[in-house]
Formats: structure tokens, C-alpha cells, sequence
């Protein structure tokens, strides 16, 4: 099992593996979630002031069904983020809507994707280990972005740990009282 | 009243906006607005703020290490972006309500900020 074998090895060595598209933990096990747009449930917005572009976030039905914040997120859990350009104006100033936020316009640029299955974890190395998730960069195509870095993803997701390394879903179910 | 008549102002003329900012410290009443919140030790200083629709805050990272400006709350949620040691970044109070505000590098940096409309 691919575990033992990776034992002896130090982290640099397995973030290598990672990076390079080891199917047994990365990006490829994650599933291109095809229909988040209409199947998903839509439970925030993040204006990005900075780089001009609203992000939806995006979870899987079944999963928000079963979701509490006190307790770690069932397993199956998908949560999507989406990024969308700014409407900017004339002079490449973001335009901002009669309720204070961003205005997204055009089609779907980036589609982040987080994914939980039971023992998917095992196979990361523990100093970058965030549970049982694992992370995807996607195209609007569906086909991963070729250039991406997923390290990353694990080290900052991992400040969020109380929150089962989620930035804004369980943050949401907090919120709702859930 | 001097607030209402200065966001109308503000609103006419949007060049008398960065005017409003630079004179905020000198004269608070006549004018929207700015508020500063600092990092130094991994806090935000002051924890909590009211303002008015229209007034700004300036986030002034004094610290020694890299610090960030995230709203989780619906309907308020943004992300002003990695702010190194010495930046600073500005938000304009652009929706009535309450929200916090996260460090995405430290949970246990949070503010909340009420903007009263
Ligand atoms: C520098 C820190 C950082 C890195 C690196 C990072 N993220 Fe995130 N992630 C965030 C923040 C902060 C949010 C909330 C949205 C925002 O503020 O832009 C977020 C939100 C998300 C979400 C929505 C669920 C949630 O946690 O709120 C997904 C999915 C996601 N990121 C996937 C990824 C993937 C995939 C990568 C790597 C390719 C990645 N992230 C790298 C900080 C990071
Ligand atoms: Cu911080």
C-alpha cells in the first residue's frame, strides 16, 4: 500500500509526489463536480477586492443536509469554490451593486474544489495532512489546471483545523446556527 | 446631519471622496470617516467598530509578520488579500450590518465591525 512505501520518506519528497499527480493522493481522485451551478447549493459570496473577482462557494446537497458545525463534515463532502471576473467600469474600477458588493459578469474562470472521502488522509504526509480532504484546481473545462500547486492548499486550509479546514463553510453553519 | 450632507456630497462628486479620506483625521465631524485598525501581536486593534455607510477603514499592518483582512459573513464576505508587514489597506464601508472580520493565517485574529446605514 502506498502508505509504507512512502514511509521512509521525507516531506519534501512526498509534497514532490503530490505535485506530481500521484493518483493515490492529489488532485486526480477529486471529481470534477459538473453540475455544482445547478445541483450545489449556493451558501456565500467573497468580493476579492484585490484581484477584482467574486467567488461562490458551493456545497453538495447531501452533505449540507447531514452538515453541523460541532461536529466534522460528513464524509462526501464536496465544497466548490468559483471564480467569476468584476464588472469593472470605464476606467477598470470595480462597479458595485445597490447592496454594496461586487457584480460578477462573464463565465466561470477558476473552479476550486475540496473533496472529503474516509482515508484519503492516510496517504498525505502528516505535517500537510488536513483530515481526510484533498484539493483540486480545475478549468472551466473540467480538466485540472496543468500548472497548479497544491501544496499550498494544504498549509494555509490548515489554520482553519477547528473548522474542519474550511474557510467559510462551517464559519456558514456556525453563523446559521447550525 | 454634517454626515448626511458629506455622503451626498461624497455621492455628487466622487472626487470629493479622496479629499474626504485625507482630511479625516483632521476633521472628523465635517467628514466620512476613517477609522484605523492596527495588527501588532497578531490583534486587531480595536476589536470592534461602529461607523456610518460611506466611512472607510484602514488596516495598518504594524506587525513583524504577514497578516490579512477576511469577512466570512454572509451578505459582508470579502478578502482584501495578503498584507505584508508595513502595508496597509483600505475598505470602504459599503453594506449596513454587522460582520467579523479573520486573519486567514490566525484564527484567533477576529474584529467585528457594525455599519450603521
Ligand atoms: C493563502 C491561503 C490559501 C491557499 C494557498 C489556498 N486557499 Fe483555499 N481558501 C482560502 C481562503 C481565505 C478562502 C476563502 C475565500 C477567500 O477569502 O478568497 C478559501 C476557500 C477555499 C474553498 C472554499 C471552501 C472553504 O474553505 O471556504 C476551496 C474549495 C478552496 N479554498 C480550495 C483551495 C485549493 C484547491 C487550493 C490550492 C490550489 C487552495 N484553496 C489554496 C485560503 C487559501
Ligand atoms: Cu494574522
Amino acid at each position: 500500500m502506498k502508505t509504507t512505501t512512502l514511509g521512509g520518506l521525507g516531506a519534501a519528497a512526498i509534497a514532490g509526489l503530490l505535485l506530481a499527480g500521484d493518483v493515490s493522493a492529489g488532485p486526480e481522485r477529486v471529481t470534477y463536480p459538473a453540475n455544482f451551478e445547478t445541483g450545489y447549493t449556493l451558501y456565500n459570496q467573497v468580493d476579492r477586492l484585490d484581484r477584482k473577482r467574486v467567488r461562490s462557494f458551493y456545497v453538495n446537497r447531501e452533505a449540507d443536509a447531514a452538515a453541523k458545525s460541532d461536529a466534522p463534515l460528513p464524509d462526501g463532502t464536496v465544497l466548490v469554490m468559483a471564480d467569476r471576473n468584476a464588472k469593472l467600469d470605464a476606467g477598470g474600477n470595480p462597479v458595485f451593486g445597490a447592496d454594496g458588493r461586487l457584480v460578477a459578469t462573464g463565465p466561470v474562470t477558476n473552479i476550486f474544489v475540496m473533496e472529503k472521502r474516509a482515508g484519503w488522509g492516510e496517504s498525505i504526509p502528516a505535517e500537510l495532512r488536513n483530515g481526510d480532504w484533498d484539493y483540486a484546481w480545475f478549468t472551466p473545462d473540467g480538466s485540472l489546471k496543468p500548472d497548479a500547486k497544491y501544496k499550498g492548499c494544504f498549509t494555509c486550509h490548515m489554520s482553519r483545523v477547528e473548522r474542519d479546514y474550511t474557510f467559510t463553510y462551517v464559519k456558514r453553519l456556525m453563523d446559521a446556527g447550525r | 446631519m454634517f454626515r448626511r450632507t458629506t455622503s451626498l456630497l461624497t455621492l455628487v462628486l466622487p472626487a470629493l471622496a479622496l479629499t474626504a479620506g485625507t482630511l479625516a483625521g483632521l476633521s472628523s465631524q465635517a467628514l466620512a470617516a476613517e477609522y484605523v485598525v492596527t495588527m501588532k501581536d497578531a490583534a486587531y486593534s480595536p476589536a470592534a467598530i461602529t461607523a456610518t455607510l460611506g466611512d472607510t477603514v484602514r488596516f495598518v499592518n504594524d506587525d513583524g509578520e504577514t497578516h490579512n483582512v477576511f469577512v466570512p459573513t454572509l451578505g459582508h464576505a470579502l478578502d482584501l488579500g495578503k498584507q505584508e508587514a508595513g502595508a496597509e489597506k483600505t475598505l470602504v464601508l459599503r453594506t449596513p450590518g454587522q460582520f467579523e472580520v479573520e486573519c486567514v493565517h490566525h484564527l484567533s485574529m477576529t474584529m467585528t465591525i457594525t455599519v450603521k446605514p
